[in-house]
């Protein structure tokens, strides 16, 4: 199966000679249209190392990653990031509204569509009344979403999302994570989340991909089979679940003891 | 390591060029009125006894004038700083002089103190005290509330406050008074020996365009910025050495 | 408690009353003599006269028109020379060794060898100006430019920017309020070479007119002149600050609001 974001033998590393330093190695992925993945793995195996490769801001020193079928080496129209230094990432000059535009530069839609569109996306976020606000006069919660909305409206298919909810408190994060689902759904948005946390990993997944200590690559799939929508109290309690997050967890355990011995 | 010497070395090229380009424009114009670089070297070479001199001159009153003016202007910045009252009732007058250029106080000095070493020291002495007090001011009134709280449940007294917590606290800040004093002292000292002509660098500049020794006058400009440059770089080390602590602090807030 | 609160309230008035009262207690006491220390009174009235006399009014704007076109073009050159630097660290390395080598100069000292090159006209001016002046918009661009994070940078390159289109539309916005204070103090600096070099080109402009009633000894008119000099600084800040609030507003209310 041909997916919609394929990786191949991918490997990135910096310096030569004894001074290089691998971050991926040998890494493959396929990420099928409409799919909800999770990448976990312990912590600084190369994670956003990773994911800039897969968005085309990082080439990979060997290998290939291909969106749609075709070589990226530039980030291509349709897939966008959000990033997890979200506050840094809109930018403060523009408000809420304008920094949504700023994602649908590349398109070729009339401005008034474009306002549209983006009021349109806007309202899905549950941001309407703060459009003319500057994103430093809203809450941490609402700059997020400012800058998903930003994602969907540049046309995307696939979003890729680093660790988008780490800064944020517990219930906004369960609220945001509904809201993510909902979301994807609602637009046809293809995702790959990165992220530390393993419940939030398997609770929003179709399936949850396991990268390995660094220099890293895929170690395990899990396929997570629950039903969707996805509900924060009986999901949680389900017995896939459990098994799911128990298997992932034992896994990275497992390979922070190995790093510690060694 | 490597490539950082590189580009060093290439961006040589950039003031070569201007060099350059400027004796091809004074090869072109002929005249002594415009000396190129060549001719300027020669002056130095002729001249640099007498500059040295003058030079010496020059630093030494704007040294004066910036001692004078931080053995008065910093305490008082700080007494200003932690007396509010006093201090914000000072402010609108700190604020009126600081728009004030330095140099147009020349001819008033003059006016009271004729154009001796002390009308000129009292000068510079008014540049440097400006931005020598403004910034401790600002520095002193604007401490860190949790530093304040420090002092008083160590149970200082004002005095000790100010030296103990304000002092080295507007350090930082005072620096950067002090390097803006340092460049306004030698700017005013400068000017005022060209206006009130006795000695020091800025007359000797000025002889040079009454005698048309242009290329004279560039030898001595020259010596001025080598002279800038050793200053502005004895300052940057002395800030690195005493300062440490507030670098080390910024970096790790970022 | 209730004095210290009238006194921030009324600190301007009160400000003014002390000066003027300290001023007109040494000219009464006859401390130093009335030839240099003239009346608050004679000052205004020496003012007035010289207002209602167009002299003054001509080399008022004659010096604010010098200081304003010199600070835009340093202005404008400094940005300029920033954006080289930015796009190619030898260039960087190359300007910062000029500006090294040039920026400790004092405008003074050029004015004396550029008389002869480029004569009393406005040259002389622009050139001396603009010379002193560039520096710090210059080096506040190479630092503002430098410091933009790379998530923003990395969010204009997925939407598409090209490395002009970076530059335009995230790294110089982003720069801009470092830009601008380096502006500021520019203008004061601007307005010190105007200043200095009418002293010293001695034709036209507040501060020759200075320097030729400080020798006929028209002290008033001297301390109403300094007044006037100083009026031009707050004026050319004002300037700025309205420009700074067209470009940068949102920097500043984003500042107003963190604190």
């Amino acid at each position: 199966m041909t997916g919609i974001l394929t990786a191949s033998s991918v490997g990135k590393s910096y310096g030569t000679g004894t001074a290089r330093m691998a971050i991926i190695d040998g890494l493959e992925l396929s990420i099928a249209k409409g799919e909800f993945v999770s990448l976990v793995g312990p912590s600084g195996c190369g994670k956003t190392t990773l994911l800039m490769c897969l968005s085309g801001l990082l080439t990979p020193s060997v290998g290939e990653v291909r969106f749609k079928g075709q070589t990226v080496s530039a980030p291509p129209i349709g897939l966008s990031v959000v990033f997890q230094d979200y506050s840094r990432s809109l930018l403060p000059w523009k408000t809420n509204l304008d920094n949504v535009l700023f994602g649908m530069r590349r398109l070729s839609m009339a401005a008034a569509d474009k306002k549209a569109r983006a009021a349109e996306i806007i309202a899905a976020v549950g941001l309407s009344g703060f459009e003319n606000h500057h994103p430093w006069q809203v809450s941490g919660g609402m700059q997020q979403r400012v800058a998903i909305a930003r994602g969907i409206a540049s046309q995307s298919e696939l979003l890729l999302l680093d660790e988008p909810l780490a800064a944020v408190d517990a219930q906004t994060r369960a609220d945001m994570q509904d809201l993510l689902l909902d979301l994807a759904k609602r637009f046809n948005q293809t995702c790959v989340l990165v992220t530390h946390d393993v419940e939030e990993a398997v609770y929003m997944a179709d399936r949850v991909l396991v990268l390995g200590p660094r220099p890293t690559r895929v170690v395990r799939e899990i396929v997570v089979d629950l039903p969707k929508p996805r509900d924060q109290i009986a999901t949680r309690e389900a017995p896939a679940f459990l098994h799911a997050r128990h298997e992932v967890m034992a896994l990275i355990r497992g390979m922070r003891a190995g790093q510690n011995l060694s | 390591m490597k490539r950082e010497t590189r580009i060093a070395l290439l961006g040589l090229l950039v003031p070569l060029a201007i060099v350059v380009l400027w004796q091809i424009a004074a090869l072109m114009q002929k005249t002594p009125l415009f000396p190129g670089p060549g001719k300027v070297v020669l002056a130095i070479w002729a001249n640099y006894p007498v500059i040295l001199r003058e030079l010496g001159i020059t630093l030494l009153r704007a040294a004066m004038g910036f001692a004078i003016a931080a053995i008065t202007m910093i305490p008082l910045g700080i007494f200003l700083g932690r007396i509010r009252l006093i201090g914000r009732v000072l402010e609108p007058l700190m604020d009126m002089l600081a728009t004030l250029p330095p140099p147009a106080i020349i001819p008033l000095v003059m006016l009271f103190a004729g154009t001796g070493d002390w009308a000129k020291i009292v000068i510079i002495a008014y540049a440097a005290a400006v931005p020598l007090l403004m910034n401790t001011y600002e520095a002193s009134h604007t401490i860190h509330p949790m530093l304040s709280k420090v002092a008083r449940s160590l149970h200082l007294s004002r005095l000790e406050t100010m030296r103990l917590i304000d002092w080295p606290s507007s350090l930082p800040m005072i620096a950067t008074g002090a390097r803006l004093a340092i460049a306004s002292s030698l700017l005013v000292s400068v000017t005022s020996e060209m206006l009130l002509s006795t000695n020091g660098i800025g007359t000797y500049l000025q002889r040079s365009q009454e005698n048309f020794r242009i290329d004279a006058g560039l030898a001595g400009i020259a010596f001025i910025s080598l002279a800038g440059v050793l200053i502005n770089a004895g300052v940057f080390r002395l800030e690195k050495r005493w300062l440490f602590w507030h670098y080390r602090d910024q970096r790790q807030s970022e | 408690m209730t004095i210290a609160r009238y006194a921030e309230k009324l600190r301007v008035p009160i400000c003014i009353v002390l000066v003027m009262g300290s001023w007109q207690l040494i000219y009464v006491l006859g401390m130093v003599p009335a030839k240099y220390f003239p009346s608050i009174f004679a000052i205004a009235v020496a003012f007035w006269q010289m207002l209602t006399d167009g002299a003054v009014i001509s080399a008022w704007a004659t010096t604010f028109l010098r200081a304003l076109i010199g600070l835009v073009g340093a202005a404008l050159l400094g940005i300029a020379l920033a954006i080289i630097s930015d796009l190619s660290p030898v260039m960087a390395r190359g300007i910062r060794y000029v500006s090294d080598v040039l920026q400790p100069i004092p405008p003074a000292a050029f004015v004396p060898m550029a008389v002869f090159m480029l004569g009393l006209g406005p040259k002389l001016y622009a050139f001396v100006i603009i010379l002193v002046t560039v520096w710090p918009p210059y080096l506040n661009g190479v630092s503002g430019l430098a410091s933009v994070g790379a998530v923003q940078l990395n969010t204009g390159r997925m939407f598409g920017l090209t490395n002009w289109g970076l530059l335009w539309r995230v790294k110089l916005p982003a720069a801009m309020p470092e830009v601008f204070a380096g502006i500021r103090y520019a203008a004061t600096i601007s307005l010190i070479a105007v200043i200095v070099s009418e002293m010293l080109a001695g034709r036209d402009g507040i501060g020759f007119m200075i320097f030729k009633k400080a020798f006929a000894l028209r002290t008033a008119e001297v301390f109403g002149l300094m007044f006037l000099v100083g009026f031009n600084g707050v004026l050319l800040n004002g300037l700025v600050n309205l420009l700074r609030r067209g470009v940068t507003g949102w920097h500043i209310r984003m500042m107003e609001r963190h604190e």
